[in-house]
């Protein structure tokens, strides 16, 4: 009873090893991207190598100090495990000399990380080039606003677009609580702090090309935490600009005729500033100017990968009769609906709220609510119709005559929407491309 | 029940508390000190925290108030044109601060009055008592005017830290005095004997404390500008 | 040495003993350490039901994406107060069962030097645990976190009852752990037996004296912050109210300035009961006692020191990152040391692989995984890939589950025949090892992972294909694993309840004074005061025979007489705390429509009360 069996010594030291080369396999450098499409070992930014690097040490002289340890800790009790008539131990009382020792092996294993550390602190917090994109990402509950400073009237939601091979510098914000902007796959965390503003920048790698990547908040802020999620695009520096053009202009609602997919290449508005004068791009050197003939890059017009694409299902009970809407009746109707307080669509001068998320360019994103729900007609109609029952403590009301809403524990009477309303409010929103 | 047991949830020390069977035996703690004399001291370094805490507080917020009114400087309000003047009067609370340290001399006289039979005690402890009270009257003063003046522990970062660490510092002192007001019954009900030293010592400790505070919160808040 | 037999487990006929007393009235108004010890002890595991259940119902709803099992809110609920239960009620008042129950007996002392105020802390904790943890049936339990980050605690983002409860509860429990540490810190400076100088002092409390240290030290920072916002939610102050300029950081800094002491305050218990249980089962003394007392105090110090490694992501910018990375990694010096030791006092052994034996082996082996994915974490900027990812809810398990909660179960096996007079079965025992021992590494491995795969933590859903399902999978199973592995020490716990009391007084060949005393102990606990003359009395061979309290089978005398006079049970230390409890609680009805008034005059009337049974406690003697 008292001896540890053949049988019982199995598990543990499996176990152990099994730690050891899961751990092991953890510094791979190219890990598999379809299969962990958030890894943090991605050499994507200069910033997340040199992370990486700083995890290499870590986990080499981890690894080594855990196998020796536990090594160590084994053999101990396999070997000094009682047998029956054993002596009675010598009673040893310590070793000056070996405490001494194994005070200062540690010490000196931590000056073979901590002088690691303490560069990769001062580089991925120096002062960043003065040529670099500068994006401000806004923290709301529970979304993401980023403005472009440098394309003026730049305004979008839980997407970000990124131009492979320029350094990036995010001014970080929150308009509620505090809030982390994490994108594993390009860098690490930065909280958004209230009444603060956080920085972070990194620079994409040309040698990676294009990615459709996921971002998330990381800092818990209340009901919809793990709905705070945004879509980053790397894309070609021609793209990217082409995409800003696109995203500066001012509404122009399409005709469904005029398309029927949203990734279809649509019309482009011309460039504004606020006073309406034509803006001049800042191009960048290198930018490609989109051939002639060819329709011009709006957004993201490859496959998605699976794992950008919102698989949440839609909460019982709430359920879509589909009927056609009108995108100019849906117009009007928003125009004068409370749609108006909270959002803004550049071009409809009724629509300059600054609550909720800048609809200007609506259908050309591929996800609603935060990378919640995919872009489609459906979803896009539940959400108008019950964005509380769609998303957790949402602060956007549910609007669906009938429905019930979940904060206000009643359901919407007078002033509710009938689905005909909401699919001609769904027509407008699908012609804002 | 007896006043004589003050506060005395010790006793159950190595084997008899008080007289019950000193032959078997001896009263003795490792120290030789009483434990509430180790406890008081426990006590006093964990208010030492609570303290650096509040007072760190107030210095982290000083300045960062966006509105008025403010400690030391004039602020107009910019949407009525309001003045308002700088908010502490620093004679004012010299002169409480006067007041409190004098406490202080009478507790360490009612201490020696008790320890050495003197008779005097029950002086020296309403002398403490009305100079605490005193005290807490300024404040009472101080904290009216303020409002009067403007400043709530609503109006900003400086109002909130602000009364809550003076406001702290006066419940500490309210605690003391009452404190005080218990001995003082006791001493008149019976009157305090040397063998009672422990237990002024142990106001005494607090109260000196409670004064040592308020030099820091009188130096960092009131003083420097 | 050599001539003392080396017993393994001993079982003896039950002694003769007094009778003691018993019903709910005798709990209620004891002021008997041990007893008060067995309260919280029980208490405390009733709370690690309640924090399971929690855990459970968590990882139920993370075991696949996009899991409907709970609400959003209540999912936020139960990891708030999975974290709040599991610190404040579970680890904390655990370790707070071995203080009781054990200082007193190693350091040969009659009880704790302020018995009532000892009643008072352990009621106070029930009260506030209940508290606390109710709300959740209303669907009204806190939901910021166990951290509480402002602004969102703040009445503007959080206007429910959930963070009133939290804030009120909070206090309360602080006001159990202060009264709690200065009884320890003047128990263990005066109440020692003559001979036992610091050095002489069982290792465990040398561990809890530090812990002591660190809760007067630590609490009162919690409590500022938790009074600040308190105010701000009740009386409109600013503290964290972010339109008149309020800095976040500030709760922030407050936060960990007592919250990462607190992690000490969790641990070094659990490594005091360790290096009791260690030596114990290999007949060896500790290796380097002075070192480890050393270590034991320098972990606790350094401790805060460090605070702002839970603040890498917040922007301190470069330099305070740099420090607070070195401070951290320094700490791992003197837990390193701690590991090496406790591996060196095995060496050369004659090992027992008893269940609390195997716990312990077991808390050096996780300790020392969860040390080094701490020493990850220390490394400011790699840490920003890692904090508040499923990464750092890894490491914080292998801490305090791997660490302290393993560490605990080694106390529990190991001085269960001495609280109770009655064994643990071994075999369900070793059952009970295993199955712990492999579903908490199949829980919380595999999060190392998602976490360094991009998964955040406190996020009540995923989506499928972010490359997490597997490791989810594993954790969830593993943790129903675990719920497994404590129904078998219940039952375990539970059949011997139902089996005589046999155990002698030494039944492992443990050294330390409270071995020399009967099992259970008399409530006197010694009936001689005994002469310590070194660290290990009862392993000298001339210390052994005198040390023994009571021959084996030997009638044990009652107090009276012994002449030993004994403090009278009371129940005014209960009612203070009740009356204490319900005016803090009855705040609660500021925030209620049309209830305020109610809950002025409430806190007024309860007020008084608690202020009136404090006199009266007060004046009355204790014996």
């Amino acid at each position: 009873m008292n001896v540890l069996s053949p049988m019982r010594r199995v598990p543990a030291s499996l176990l152990i090893g099994a730690l050891a080369l899961g751990l092991a396999a953890c510094g791979g450098d190219q890990p598999n991207i379809t299969d962990y499409p958030n890894t943090t070992f991605e050499h994507r930014t200069e910033f997340n190598a040199a992370l990486d690097f700083l995890w290499d040490r870590l986990l080499l002289w981890g690894t080594i100090v855990f196998v020796l340890v536990e090594a160590l800790l084994i053999y101990t009790i396999v070997k000094f495990r009682r047998r029956e008539g054993g002596p009675e131990p010598k009673q040893v009382h310590g070793n000056t000399a070996l405490e001494i020792t194994w005070t200062v092996i540690p010490a000196i294993i931590l000056v073979f990380i901590a002088i690691p550390t303490v560069r990769t602190v001062f580089q991925t917090q120096a002062t960043v080039r003065a040529d670099a994109l500068q994006v401000e990402a806004i923290g709301h509950q529970w979304w993401w606003e980023f403005r472009y400073p440098q394309y003026p009237g730049l305004v979008t939601a839980n997407e970000l677009y990124l131009p492979v091979g320029r350094t990036v510098n995010f001014a970080l914000v929150t308009k509620d609580v505090l809030h982390s902007f994490w994108i594993p796959r390009l860098g690490g965390k930065r909280d958004l702090i209230s009444n603060r503003t956080n920085y972070l920048w990194f620079t994409p790698d040309s040698a990676f090309g294009e990615a459709a990547l996921n971002g998330m908040c990381a800092e818990y802020c209340g009901d919809s935490h793990a709905n705070m999620k945004f879509r980053v695009f790397v894309v070609a520096k021609g793209d990217f600009d082409s995409w800003a053009q696109h995203q500066m202009a001012v509404a122009v609602p399409h005709r469904p005729a005029d398309s029927t997919a949203s990734a279809a290449p649509a019309t482009v508005g011309r460039a504004m500033t606020p006073s309406g004068a034509p803006v001049v791009l800042a191009s960048q050197a290198g930018a490609v100017p989109p051939a002639p003939g060819a329709a011009p890059y709006t957004g993201w017009n490859k496959p998605l990968p699976a794992f950008v694409v919102p698989q949440t299902p839609v909460p019982a009970g709430l359920a879509w009769s589909a009927p056609a809407g009108d995108a100019e009746r849906g117009k009007q109707l928003y125009s004068m609906s409370s749609c108006i307080g909270c959002h803004a669509v550049r071009g409809n001068p009724m629509s300059v709220g600054n609550i909720g998320p800048d609809l200007t360019h609506l259908a050309s994103r591929h996800t609603l609510a935060a990378g919640l729900y995919p872009n489609d007609t459906k979803h896009l109609a539940l959400w108008i119709k019950n964005a509380r029952a769609m998303k957790p403590g949402s602060i956007m009301p549910t609007l669906g005559l009938g429905e019930y809403d979940p904060i206000m524990k009643a359901k919407v009477t007078t002033g509710g929407l009938s689905d005909q309303q909401i699919a001609d409010l769904v027509a407008y929103m699908q012609s804002l491309k | 029940m007896t006043t004589a047991t003050l506060t005395a949830d010790h006793g159950h020390t190595h084997g008899a508390g008080g007289a019950a069977t000193p032959e078997h035996q001896p009263h003795h703690t490792t120290l030789g000190l009483d434990h509430r004399k180790i406890a008081i001291w426990a006590f006093i370094g964990s208010e030492c925290m609570l303290f650096i805490s509040l007072i760190s507080t107030y210095l982290i917020y000083k300045g960062k108030s966006l509105v008025g009114p403010y400690p030391h400087e004039k602020w107009t309000d910019p949407n009525t044109g309001e003045t308002f003047n700088a908010i502490l009067n620093i004679p004012v609370t010299s002169a409480s601060t006067f007041v409190l340290l004098m406490s202080s001399l009478a507790m360490v006289l009612a201490h020696n009055a008790v320890i050495n039979r003197t008779g005097k005690a029950k002086w020296w402890l309403l002398t403490t008592i009305l100079l605490g009270t005193g005290f807490l009257g300024f404040q009472a003063y101080e904290f009216t005017s303020f409002v009067h003046e403007g400043l709530t522990i609503k109006t900003n970062l400086f109002g909130s830290s602000f009364f809550t660490l003076t406001g702290f510092h006066g419940a500490h002192v309210t605690v003391g005095v009452l404190w005080l007001c218990t001995l003082l019954a006791i001493d008149l009900k019976r009157g305090l004997k040397p063998e009672d030293g422990l237990i002024v010592d142990l106001s005494a400790l607090y109260w000196h404390f409670v004064d040592v505070v308020w030099i820091a919160i009188f130096t960092l808040v009131y003083l420097i500008p | 040495m050599a001539t003392i037999a080396m017993p393994g487990r001993v079982e003896a006929a039950a002694p003769a003993r007094p009778a003691e007393p018993t019903g709910v009235w005798s709990w209620i108004t004891t002021v008997d350490h041990k007893r008060i010890g067995t309260l919280y002890l029980f208490t405390a595991l009733f709370f690690f039901v309640v924090g399971g259940t929690e855990a459970l119902v968590i990882r139920l709803q993370l075991m696949k994406p996009n899991m409907g099992i709970v609400s959003a809110d209540m999912y936020n609920q139960l990891f708030t107060m999975h974290g709040t239960t599991m610190v404040f009620l579970v680890i904390m008042p655990l370790s707070a069962a071995f203080f009781n129950y054990l200082i007193p007996l190693q350091i040969g002392a009659r009880d704790v030097a302020f018995p009532r105020l000892n009643a008072f802390s352990y009621w106070v904790y029930a009260l506030g645990g209940v508290f606390i943890t109710a709300p959740i049936f209303l669907s009204l339990a806190p939901n910021g976190g166990w951290f509480g980050y402002a602004p969102l605690t703040t009445t503007a983002y959080s206007p429910t009852l959930n963070i009133d409860f939290w804030v009120i509860g909070l206090q309360i429990l602080g006001i159990s752990s202060l009264a709690a540490a200065f009884n320890f810190i003047t128990t263990i400076i005066n109440m020692r037996a003559p001979g036992m100088h610091l050095m002489r002092m069982p290792i465990f409390t040398w561990m809890s004296f530090v812990v002591q240290f660190l809760v007067i030290l630590a609490f009162p920072v919690i409590t500022v912050a938790l009074v600040f916002l308190l105010f701000d939610r009740f009386f409109g102050t600013n503290f964290y109210t972010i339109a008149a300029g309020a800095d976040p950081l500030l709760w922030q800094h407050l936060f960990w300035i007592f919250g990462h002491p607190e992690v000490y305050i969790l641990i070094l218990p659990a490594f005091g009961l360790v290096s009791e249980v260690l030596p114990t089962y290999s007949r060896k003394p500790l290796f380097g006692y002075p070192v480890m007392v050393y270590s034991g105090i320098l972990i606790g110090f350094l401790g805060f020191g460090v605070w702002a490694h839970h603040m890498f992501s917040v922007g301190m910018g470069p330099i305070a990152d740099s420090i607070f990375s070195l401070t951290t990694m320094l700490i791992a010096i003197p837990t390193g040391v701690k590991i090496l030791n406790w591996i060196s006092t095995m060496w050369g052994g004659q090992i027992r692989f008893t269940t609390a034996m195997l716990f312990g082996i077991a808390l050096v082996a996780l300790f020392t995984m969860g040390g080094i994915s701490g020493i990850m974490h220390s490394s400011a900027a790699a840490d920003l890939q890692q904090t508040d990812s499923y990464f750092v809810v890894a490491h914080f398990h292998y801490v305090l589950f791997g660490g302290a909660i393993f560490g605990i179960f080694a106390g529990v096996y190991h001085y269960f025949p001495k609280m109770t007079g009655r064994f643990l079965d071994e075999t369900l025992g070793k059952w009970h090892f295993w199955v712990f021992f492999v579903a908490m590494n199949l829980t919380f491995f595999p999060m190392h992972f998602s976490g360094l795969l991009g998964m955040p933590r406190r996020i009540y859903t995923y989506d499928a294909g972010q490359g997490w399902e597997l490791f989810n999978m594993m954790a969830s199973l593993g943790a129903f694993l675990q719920g497994a592995g404590m129904l078998i020490f219940f039952y375990n716990m539970w059949r011997s309840y139902r089996q005589p009391a046999t155990a002698p007084a030494d039944p492992w060949g443990a050294p330390t004074l409270e071995w020399t005393i009967p099992s259970p102990p008399p409530d006197y606990n010694f009936a001689k005061l005994p002469q310590v003359t070194s660290r290990y009395p009862l392993w000298d061979e001339k210390g052994r025979e005198a040390m023994i309290q009571h021959r084996a089978g030997d009638r044990i005398p009652s107090a009276e007489e012994l002449h030993i006079p004994m403090p009278k049970s009371t129940a005014k230390p209960f009612v203070v705390a009740l009356f204490m409890t319900c005016m803090l609680a009855s705040l609660i009805f500021l925030h209620v429509e049309g209830m305020a008034t109610v809950g002025i005059l409430a806190t007024i009337a309860f007020a008084l009360a608690m202020v009136g049974t404090l006199y009266s406690w007060l004046l009355s003697p204790l014996e």
